[in-house]
């Protein structure tokens, strides 16, 4: 548990953590070796002369005291630990999830490791905050008494003894057998994670459909099931916990029985039998809790597991040595690209030379998009090259990559934020006037004046409270202020409103303005005077030239074409 | 808006407890017997050492009946709690599911606009969560607390009858640890708590709008910069998370220090010695403290301990009440059915903030058999208009008709089946694409809906998916934006109601998708009432009527041709539009 922490985590967090523990220890060893002193005290009790417990009773107390100061700091240690290594755990998984390349990124990864990061890293913490301490407690003490038992009694302290190999041996064997459940119950939370965020996502189709509450099976079999997985574990944790308590309580007879038999033998004096069976009593409860403690102990693991999952993945590799390209021409060599088993991109060759503007065309699903996104780097190529300015996009270095392209892409993702800064997330240390001429260009001008609240108006969650058309145009303002030397446009008028699309097109011909571009589309005006298109199907280019050329040649693109503005004013 | 309050919350809440008292009652029974019969071999000891310490000879007799009594106790105290818990935690996921389901079907009747102001994040976190976290209510607090309370109890009684005086100073570390509880909830404390809960959800906001934002940010290369905004995120949660712990932890460990055995035995040890010192008490009397003595602190550590937990699972029954206190779209008593479908919108207003008026006034008759488009700019209110049809808000004054009757008196059933819609947004669940097709006609046949997909242009893509129509999407296959809305279409295109609702932005995606909308809309025709947010002018032209929206007012409305011979807005809006080479001619 520990060991798989400290490297999530990362090895700087060794020491703190080690020393935690071994307070937590020590303070545990310091309150069963202060029952210790219970012997003589109640031996001068029980005995002819109470009188004489005073100085017994002293010593005890002045164990107390240490026992206390150690409790008292071990705690705040705990807490103190507990809310660094929580802060620690944030700061490496963002981190990492920033340098993680783009592909990684499927919606269904993006919505389990938000609830990793969420929930998962605030449970695992916790349990470090909260658990460790009553663990190692309720571990370490009853040992220290049955060693203290032993010295007073070596029968008694020996029957005592023998019970904690049964107590780990139950312990580890449980954990063996509750890990599978576990894990199958938490695949199920995911699952009915996954499900409920579907379900409030979908909701206007599902009303559509009717289909809402417990009539919408999806989500109600996934509740089902969470319910039926969280039952086979309880079922399965159960015998575990009755063995231990089994245990441990037939040591305790088995005490009460020897105890009995030893002090009517005269083996031993009334006192020190008391005293064991006081003791022994008093070790009963918090053995019993590590059933419980165990339990929680191993759902934060299992959170540790998936964390460490994560943080295993491998980002893209850095050049160790980075070239900086000074030209700014577009080239893939022969590039092949793979996701899964689908090969998305298969041996494409084109160039786009500095200032000129390439357009992609093509079907659904033939690659348009990720050739964009090996352009700017989200993947590394499967074989072949992609080379700007003539480098490898792989030894460049990434943030210096992005400096150089500013990508409009299909799907906008605005921040909960302002629209300034918004806009502003394009180049950040724009000075207000360029912020506003970028978004004056993008027409976000009338956008901000229609908002209450103009310029500091709110988005909403992914920029909920705009259109899909202002949404896209907050997002060429950004590419406008970003002023990269290459463009790359993915879909850009595709949710635009057409009262507006003149005016978009000015903002993105200015974007494009003596810059190189790279654009899927299918609608642009700016398609037909693109300097040359290349028609994509299946991942391979089956044609290019220029519009004039492609239209004469009355192949796939003129199919297209025509398909596309047969009706359409462009 | 705010969600208008629901005295019923309350009630309802209590309410889906109520099928499980029976169970709950046996959770707690158990749990006291074998709680009980825990005290057996702790009375045993005493007994034991009342033998042992009794001047003259030992009864040997006594001792082993003392001892197999001890045994026994233990024995039922194993079975009793064992059953215990596993019926209280059985009946906790059955809890559980009713919970979840019950919210469910609350969030699946809430208006569609109290989810645009809420984080899906937030709520996912309430049904999964923060359900989650009522467990210790039901699954521990019945049995463990009530055991924890009967146990002293009935300790103290005992105790009381052994000595009254040791009893009393037995209980000194209790009552300082109970003299503490009221520093744990002091108001700063509470307020505290609160601020930590708020952060704990804006942590989660930020977690999920970094994973999904991240591809922009790298993008603009921002990647430093949103990396320390969520830095700053974590930092300002880690510190609100500090600052809670900060202010209980001292309290905390003095109370844990308290109620700590080693404190508790000196105590009791210190008076016992006094008392027997000064010969007001027999040495064998002290015993029975020792033994039970510590078990007096039980319930106090108990909440000490559970504290927590019972804070969690206070605060989230609290989220969940709000949830369920939502004012659900009302259905009506007694369900209207519409005659014919001419829907009407008779001077709607609406606005998603009282401050804030989307819609202004709106008049509008839609005639069955006619197509209206609908044309503005951005933020005109057209998507607003539109939404208002399926219900997804009612209009906060005036009425939205269908059939002569007001869309709040038409049941929800029948009103899905009346109005199918496609526009933008287009969610496909992790379904198979049949399913999804279907979605609206849970029934349809498998030929329904090829030719639904067909029509909508998308069958042959389907069938290059790993598993055709049977492939699970989000799992075997990802569809693009296009081909996810030409489900869409699919869908509408199989629900084939007689008033369709339309964004054509839709069409933007891809020419195969445009085509399919076309098709839509010339497919759809007949005695159709169609309303479409219209962004062809081929599709503006064909219109029966066009309506211009301008700032959630109607600005103009006729037919194409004459609000072109008007010359006004319209007109503009047209000549801006057919500089191309294939511009219509309205009719």
């Amino acid at each position: 548990m520990i060991r798989t922490l400290l490297r999530v985590l990362g090895h700087e967090y060794a020491q703190p953590v080690r020393r935690t523990v071994a307070l937590m220890t020590t303070t545990a060893v310091a309150e069963g070796l202060s029952y210790a002193l219970l012997v003589p005290v109640l031996r001068a009790l029980f005995g002819g002369n109470p009188g004489d417990a005073w100085p017994w009773l002293i010593a005890f107390g002045a164990a107390v005291v240490v026992y206390a100061v150690l409790r008292y700091g071990s705690d705040l240690s705990g807490f103190r630990v507990g809310t660094t290594l929580l802060r620690g755990m944030y700061h490496r998984l963002g981190d990492h999830l920033a340098r993680l390349p783009l592909g990684w990124y499927s919606a269904a990864r993006v919505g389990e490791v938000s609830v990793l990061a969420s929930n998962g890293v605030l449970q695992s913490m916790s349990v470090i905050a909260h658990l460790l301490a009553p663990f190692i407690s309720a571990c370490v003490t009853p040992l220290t008494v049955a060693v203290v038992m032993l010295v007073f009694n070596w029968q008694m302290g020996l029957a005592a003894l023998a019970a904690a190999p049964v107590v780990v041996a139950i312990q580890v064997w449980t954990g063996r057998a509750m890990a599978a459940q576990d894990a199958e119950r938490a695949e199920r939370d995911h699952e009915a994670t996954g499900r409920v965020i579907e379900y409030l996502q979908a909701q206007p189709v599902l009303r559509a459909g009717g289909r809402t509450g417990e009539r919408f099976r999806l989500l109600d079999d996934s509740l089902t099931e969470l319910q039926r997985a969280s039952r086979r574990t309880v079922l399965s944790a159960l015998p575990g916990v009755v063995a231990l308590t089994f245990v441990v309580q037939a040591v305790f007879t088995v005490l009460l029985v020897l105890g009995a038999s030893l002090a009517l033998g005269g083996h031993i004096g009334a006192a020190e039998v008391l005293a064991i069976l006081v003791l022994a009593a008093r070790c009963a409860d918090p053995l019993l809790s590590l059933s419980d403690i165990g339990g929680k102990l191993r759902g934060a693991r299992s959170e540790l597991v998936r964390l460490d999952a994560v943080l295993r993945t491998e980002p893209l590799p850095e050049a160790p040595n980075p070239v900086r390209p000074t030209s700014h021409d577009v080239e893939f060599d022969s590039v092949t690209f793979r996701h899964g088993d689908r090969t998305v991109i298969d041996g494409v060759s084109l160039s786009v030379p500095q200032g000129q503007r390439l357009a992609v065309v093509g079907p659904s699903g033939s690659g348009k998009s990720t050739l964009l996104q090996l352009l700017a780097r989200f993947f590394d190529v499967d074989a072949g090259a992609v080379r700007v300015g003539g480098v490898d996009v792989r030894v460049v270095d990434s943030e210096v990559l992005m400096s150089q392209i500013a990508i409009v892409f299909q799907e906008v993702h605005l921040f909960d934020g302002t629209i300034e800064e918004n806009v502003r997330l394009g180049r950040p240390d724009a000075d207000d006037a360029e912020v506003r001429a970028a978004a004056t260009a993008a027409r976000l001008d009338e956008v901000v004046e229609r908002l209450p609240g103009g310029w500091s108006a709110n988005v909403g969650e992914g920029g909920a409270l705009l259109s899909g058309g202002e949404r896209q145009r907050v997002s060429i303002a950004r590419a406008l202020l970003k002023n990269a030397p290459i463009v790359l446009l993915d879909e850009v008028t595709s949710a635009l409103d057409p009262l507006n699309e003149a005016a978009v097109h000015e903002g993105i011909e200015r974007l494009m303005a003596g810059r190189t571009v790279v654009m899927v589309a299918h609608r642009l005006r700016t398609v037909q005077r693109a300097d040359r298109i290349v028609f994509l199907d299946g991942g391979r280019i089956v044609e290019e030239g220029t519009h004039d050329d492609l239209l004469r040649r009355g192949g796939r693109y003129a199919d297209f074409w025509n398909m596309s503005v047969a009706s359409v004013v462009q | 808006m705010p969600p208008a309050a629901d005295p019923e919350a309350g009630q309802r809440l209590a309410g889906l407890l109520r099928p499980h008292l029976r169970s709950f009652a046996a959770v707690v029974l158990l749990q006291v017997i074998g709680a009980v019969a825990g005290l057996a071999p702790l009375l045993a000891v005493v007994e034991l050492g009342r033998a042992l310490l009794s001047p003259g000879p030992v009864d040997r007799g006594h001792v082993w009946f003392v001892v197999i009594g001890g045994a026994v106790g233990l024995f039922v105290r194993l079975l009793f709690t064992a059953a215990a818990s596993g019926v209280g935690h059985l009946l906790d996921d059955r809890v559980q599911l009713s919970f979840r389901r019950r919210l469910a079907e609350r969030l699946g009747r809430v208006p569609i606009g109290w989810f645009s102001r809420r984080r899906t994040g937030e709520l996912a976190k309430v049904v999964g969560d923060d359900v989650r976290a009522v467990h210790p209510f039901i699954a521990h607090a019945p049995g463990e607390l009530v055991a924890a309370f009967v146990v002293p109890l009935v300790s103290l009684v005992y105790l009381f009858t052994v000595d009254w005086r040791l009893t009393l100073i037995t209980l000194i570390p209790v009552l300082l640890a109970v003299a503490l509880v009221p520093l744990m909830m002091t108001p700063t404390r509470l307020r505290e708590q609160e601020e930590f809960d708020a952060a704990m959800g804006r942590i989660a906001s930020s977690v999920v709008e970094f994973v999904q934002g991240i591809s922009v940010v790298k993008a603009f290369g921002g990647r430093d910069r949103a990396q320390r905004r969520f830095r700053t995120a974590v930092d300002g949660f880690v510190s609100s998370f500090f600052r809670m712990v900060r202010g209980l932890s001292g309290v905390a460990a003095g109370m844990q220090v308290a109620l700590s055995p080693p404190f508790v035995l000196l105590v009791m040890l210190v008076g016992g010695a006094t008392l027997i010192t000064s010969g007001g008490m027999a040495p064998a009397d002290l015993l029975p403290f020792l033994v039970l003595g510590l078990g007096l602190t039980a319930p106090v550590a108990a909440l000490g301990h559970g504290f927590d937990d019972l804070q969690t699972a206070r605060r989230a029954v609290g989220r969940i009440r709000d949830v369920l206190a939502v004012q659900a779209l009302p259905e009506p008593a007694r369900p209207a059915v519409p005659r014919g479908h001419r829907v009407e919108l008779r001077d709607v207003r609406f606005g998603y903030d009282a401050d804030h008026e989307v819609l202004r006034g709106i008049d509008l008759v839609l005639e069955p058999g006619t197509v209206t488009a609908i044309v503005g700019r951005s933020g005109s209110g057209k998507s607003t208009l539109v939404q208002l049809l399926p219900r997804f808000f009612d209009p906060t004054s005036g009425s939205v008709v269908l059939g002569g009757v007001d869309l709040r008196e038409i049941g929800g059933q029948e009103l899905y089946r009346t109005v199918s819609f496609v526009f933008q947004d287009v969610r496909l669940l992790r379904a198979s694409v049949a399913d999804n097709i279907a979605l609206a006609v849970p029934h349809a046949d498998l030929d329904d809906v090829v030719r639904a997909a067909r029509l909508a242009n998308i069958h042959d893509r389907i069938l290059e998916l790993p598993r055709g129509y049977d492939t699970v999407l989000g799992d075997e296959a990802a569809l693009s934006g296009g081909e996810a809305q030409r489900i869409s279409i699919a869908r509408a295109l199989l629900a084939d109601a007689p008033v369709l609702v339309l964004d054509e932005a839709t069409a933007f995606a891809d020419p195969q998708t445009e085509q399919a909308v076309r098709q839509a809309l010339t497919t759809l025709g007949g005695e159709r009432t169609v309303l479409v947010i219209a962004h062809r002018l081929e599709t503006v032209a064909d219109a029966d009527t066009v309506v211009v929206l301008e700032d959630g007012q109607i600005v103009e409305r006729g037919r194409p041709a004459d609000l072109l011979a008007q010359n006004g807005k319209f007109a503009a809006f047209w000549r801006t539009h057919s500089g191309g080479p294939q511009g219509g001619e309205p009719r």
